[in-house]
């Protein structure tokens, strides 16, 4: 009896999830969907192999873990993908990618490292596997990324390196705007705003005003565009640093005085997860990050504040507003030995279907691809609260996209150069030096790396 | 002797390699670099001009002589009240091994869960106490007071066993003719354990010292060198140098001042300690 | 006036027993805390105030062995042993000829010894991972057990050497006296004398590998993690997993206790054994 009506129910959701599937992406996809039992009727293409994968951690493979079942049955391949902590994953991967070894099969792109990883070379160029039909069916579309997702995993002829699982755009959520609404205040729109937000309802109900992960050169870049600094003088042509401006030491001590003065406890070794913490229990308050960190505060079942969280776009400052906005894709090291499984595994994982099932089983927001973002089950699902975060998500990587002020950030010095934002940012926060000193400091260190490193500087 | 031609080559060859790295601008993201020997003094150049280098040096200073002396000082207080004749003390002795035997990287997980104010019993108990204690890997004026207890906390055993070793050995005739003589146990401690205990807690203070340089696991995942740079010792920098940029031809030159200071701190061990002795 | 001065006695041995057991209480409680929070779910450990009573979960435990931890369990015991072994076979030879060697040829190599133990891990990192690159042995069990011969070799020589030190000449001379080879004098007379030194050596090696991070995290990546590394892992971008981080670390320094307890009378000397000599 229960075994019926669970299998009744089953069916009915995979009618449900076939026809929505037929209905957005097209009849294409569906043949995608069908084309499985054909390939298992031959000989496994892949029996034998195991590909070696390796990303950050983040709720993307969390979610993929579920589906790599269907994937190795399918091709007969054995998937090991490992995730591991942000620097960690980094740092161990630029490491594999410079002995140029075939330990790792599949990597994510670091955003960051895109323009250092691209740049030597050590990241397969994924064109000829697109164009080759055999490898790759037209239906699969690889125009269907969005633009500004693809940017950066694109070398200087526009050649592919790898395709998105993530475009990270950053907006802000205010887990507690409860708080504001006692005070009569409206979600701040500007870096006044902000402060006095921030002033306004700082102590009450024990709720830290503001809170941010230890990623400052990504968290603070928007403060500091904001009051019209730049990160250098025109990337990527002339990486001169423009750190000891004004404008920098202002949005140094701005930002500074936001962490320390209305930051939880600890907020400087805050990860990305335990930020996201700090709001979901509803400890702090006002947050500016990538989306899919703002998501998790009116979806996830363990969230306590679903009914007060509130989204808006990042604050503007005097010279306008600029959210960052990234993206992080898979690559196929040059090293590795099983390159066209490799390529499999990506089509597969960024493929319409399984983006459609992470947004439809997940709600995964963070989607690439345009067929889908423009979907009613998008906005659906990104309707957070009573409020359309979908909208807010396109004008944040259309912005970025459009107008390039990204590109700061995949020039390949620039982990070594956002190491020093990050030293400079806390320093200011920890009271240590003010803005200008500190942000005159981390200039002359990072011109000192970047003459290390051979890039030209002026004066 | 194998032995010493193995030793040579798993030691003696990479230290040569690593000196010839270090007169090179090898950076690994452009091959370029790779035996360019150019400007083979470049990279010492740049140690001397470089601020953040220095500031990492005097951190190094800092946390080595707080943690020594500490280590020390707590080492031989333990010592005194462990080196008594009972069953029972003999057997908690063995307690303060764990310490010192746990990885380093769970010691530094351990401090990490105190130091963390959302699950730390120690930052609750402050509060219920009325403080408010700010978080203290994250307060520059803290940070490395944090780093230097937690590794008080994982050596001071080491001192304390050195020193306990040699108290079973001293003679017990100075004890006797001290107390014959009247003399107090504060006295006795002054005037007869502490003299007889001197080559041993210098000997103890000089391994700790060294041990002091390679301090990575407490700072790679209590502070990360931070706030700022706070926590940054030498041997951390340096390690950001080679595997976070991959400058590692400068990091080489940061390291061989390294072991040249450690090659100094071993020969003056080996000094005090006369390795020349035999029982023959 | 002879029981008051036993009672006065006994009252001090009973304040300084009181005293040593608050303060081993004190020094245990953050390896406690940690074991404790190993059982705890993930409620548990963010209640606040923090809980001392709660239904114990093996969850962590049940969900760490599922994973990739065993592995990395296995790969830490393989390199540890395996680098103990070897550090032994080479090492021992070369510490009974040291040790019969002239005093002051002898003290210069004791620099080498000492200085190759006492050096900053990276000082070896650097050039090995360069060298690893062109032969291939960057995440290998093999690079590992290699490069922890860089501490266990010299700390082989330079233990075992002062444990031969300690055997007096007389004997080993009576042997070959008697007709028995260099070689049989060592086997036969020098080495057994030297079991327990050689027992304590050999848990020294081991507990010295397996308590590595510094070479794995850099030379290692997939195949040969090693279990301290796999436990920063759980450290992820999207969570600080405690529980699991817990109990990883639970994981990790059990072998390590249980070893040094079994031996603890030879650790001891061990640990300052060359330091403190008579």
């Amino acid at each position: 009896m229960s075994t019926a009506i669970s299998g009744t129910l089953t069916a009915a959701r995979l009618h449900r999830r076939t026809l929505l599937r037929s209905a957005l992406v097209g009849s294409a996809a569906a043949a995608v969907g069908l084309r499985a039992p054909a390939v298992l009727g031959q000989a496994k293409k892949f029996a034998g192999v195991t590909l070696q994968g390796a990303s950050f951690a983040s709720t993307f493979f969390g979610y993929l873990q579920n589906y790599i079942p269907e994937f190795e049955e399918e091709t007969g391949m054995k998937v090991n993908f490992v995730t591991n902590a942000f620097p960690v994953f980094n740092q161990r991967t630029d490491l594999e990618l410079s002995t140029q070894g075939s330990a790792l099969d599949v990597i994510n792109v670091t955003f960051i490292y895109s323009g250092r990883w691209i740049g030597a070379g050590w990241v397969e160029n994924l064109k000829p596997f697109v164009e080759d039909p055999n490898l790759t069916p037209d239906d699969w579309d690889a125009s269907d990324f969005v633009g500004g997702t693809m940017a950066s995993l694109q070398d200087a002829n526009g050649d592919a390196h790898g395709f998105p699982w993530e475009a990270g755009a950053m907006i802000m959520a205010a887990a507690r705007a409860d708080l504001l609404d006692q005070k009569g205040l409206a979600l701040p729109t500007t870096f006044d705003e902000l402060m006095n937000v921030c002033e306004m309802t700082k102590g009450m109900e024990r709720v830290a005003p503001f809170t941010a992960d230890k990623l400052h050169h990504w968290n603070w870049i928007p403060y500091l565009m904001g009051m019209g600094g730049t990160v250098f003088k025109d990337p990527p042509a002339n990486l001169t640093p423009t750190w000891d401006t004004p404008e920098a030491a202002k949005a140094a001590d701005f930002y500074g005085k936001l962490l320390s003065e209305y930051g939880p406890p600890g907020v400087l070794s805050f990860t990305d997860d335990q930020s996201m913490q700090s709001q979901k229990t509803g400890r702090a308050n006002i947050r500016t990050q990538a989306i899919t960190w703002m998501v998790p505060l009116s979806k996830d079942p363990d969230s306590r504040v679903a009914d007060k969280v509130r989204y808006g776009p990042v604050p503007a400052g005097p010279a306008g507003s600029f959210p960052g906005s990234n993206s992080h894709g898979f690559g196929i090291p040059v090293g590795s030995k099983n390159k066209e499984a490799a390529w499999e595994f990506i089509k597969w994982a960024v493929g319409k279907d399984i983006t459609l099932r992470m947004l439809e089983e997940h709600g995964y927001p963070s989607v690439c691809r345009r067929s889908i973002i423009d979907s009613e089950l998008f906005k659906e699902t990104l309707t957070l609260n009573g409020q359309d975060v979908a909208s807010l998500y396109l004008e944040t990587l259309e912005l970025g996209g459009k107008s390039g002020y990204m590109k700061y950030r995949t020039v390949p010095q620039f982990p070594q150069v956002g190491d020093k934002i990050n030293k400079a940012i806390e320093k200011v926060a920890t009271g240590q030096a003010d803005g200008a000193t500190a942000m005159a400091q981390a200039q002359e260190e990072a011109v000192a790396d970047l003459k290390k490193s051979g890039v030209q500087i002026d004066g | 002797m194998p032995a010493l031609v193995a030793l040579m080559v798993v030691t003696l060859l990479p230290t040569i390699y690593l000196v010839i790295v270090s007169l090179t601008p090898l950076d690994l993201a452009r091959p370029e670099t790779h035996w360019d020997f150019s400007d083979p003094l470049g990279q010492y150049r740049t140690v001397l001009n470089d601020e953040r280098l220095h500031n990492s040096f005097w951190v190094q200073a800092k946390l080595s002589f707080w943690s020594v002396a500490l280590q020390v000082l707590l080492g031989f207080l333990f010592a005194l009240l462990l080196n008594v004749n009972s069953r029972v003390l003999l057997a908690l002795r063995t307690v303060f091994l764990i310490p010192m035997v746990l990885p380093p990287i769970v010691v530094a997980i351990i401090w990490k869960v105190l130091y963390t104010p959302d699950i730390s019993p120690l930052h609750w108990a402050t509060e219920a106490m009325g403080f408010v204690v700010p978080s203290l890997i994250t307060d520059p004026d803290w940070a490395l007071t944090a780093i230097i207890v937690a590794d008080v906390w994982e050596w001071f055993p080491f001192v304390m066993l050195m020193v306990l070793a040699s108290l079973q050995m001293m003679p017990s005739e100075y004890v006797e003719a001290a107390k014959v003589d009247g003399a107090s146990v504060l006295q006795l401690t002054f005037y007869v354990t502490l003299p007889y205990l001197k080559g041993v807690l210098l000997v103890a203070a000089l391994f700790r010292l060294v041990d002091s340089i390679k301090a990575f696991p407490l700072i790679y995942i209590l502070t990360d060198g931070g706030p700022g740079t706070v926590t940054e010792v030498t041997n951390f920098y340096s390690f950001i140098q080679a595997f976070n940029f991959s400058y590692l031809g400068y990091s080489s030159a940061i390291t061989v001042v390294l072991v040249i200071v450690t090659i100094l701190l071993s020969w003056a061990i080996i000094r005090l300690v006369g390795w020349g002795q035999r029982v023959d | 006036m002879s029981t008051d001065y036993t009672r006065t006695l006994r009252r001090e041995r009973f304040w300084l027993h009181l005293l040593v057991i608050v303060l081993v209480l004190l020094v245990m409680f953050p390896f406690v805390w940690l074991l404790i929070m190993s059982f705890k779910t993930i409620d548990d450990i963010f209640a606040w105030p923090p809980k001392w009573f709660f239904t114990p979960t093996l969850e962590n435990y049940t969900g760490l062995w599922q994973g990739d931890f065993p592995a990395s369990f296995a790969n830490s015991l393989i390199t540890s042993v395996g680098s103990t072994v070897i550090a032994i076979l080479l090492g021992v030879p070369g510490a009974y000829a040291l040790s019969r060697l002239p005093v002051r040829r002898s003290n210069r190599l004791s620099i080498l010894i000492l200085a190759s133990r006492m050096a900053p891990p990276i000082a070896f990192t650097i050039p090995y991972f360069l060298a690893y690159r062109y032969v291939g042995l960057l995440d290998t069990r093999i690079g590992l057990i290699l490069i922890y011969l860089t501490f266990n070799l010299s700390l082989v020589v330079w233990l075992m050497r002062s444990f031969f030190d300690a055997t007096p000449r007389a004997l080993e001379e009576a042997a070959w006296i008697d007709g028995a080879s260099l070689m049989q004098g060592f086997v036969k007379i020098i080495l057994p004398l030297s079991g327990p030194g050689l027992a304590a050596t050999a848990i020294l090696c081991f507990l010295y590998s397996w308590n590595d991070f510094f070479f794995a995290l850099i030379l290692t990546r997939t195949e040969a993690t090693t279990a301290p590394v796999a436990i920063v892992n759980f450290m992820n971008y999207e969570g600080w997993a405690w529980g699991k981080i817990a109990a990883g670390g639970a994981m990790v320094m059990l072998p390590v206790l249980v070893f040094s307890m079994l031996v603890r009378r030879f650790l001891i000397e061990g640990m300052t054994a060359g330091a403190v000599k008579g």
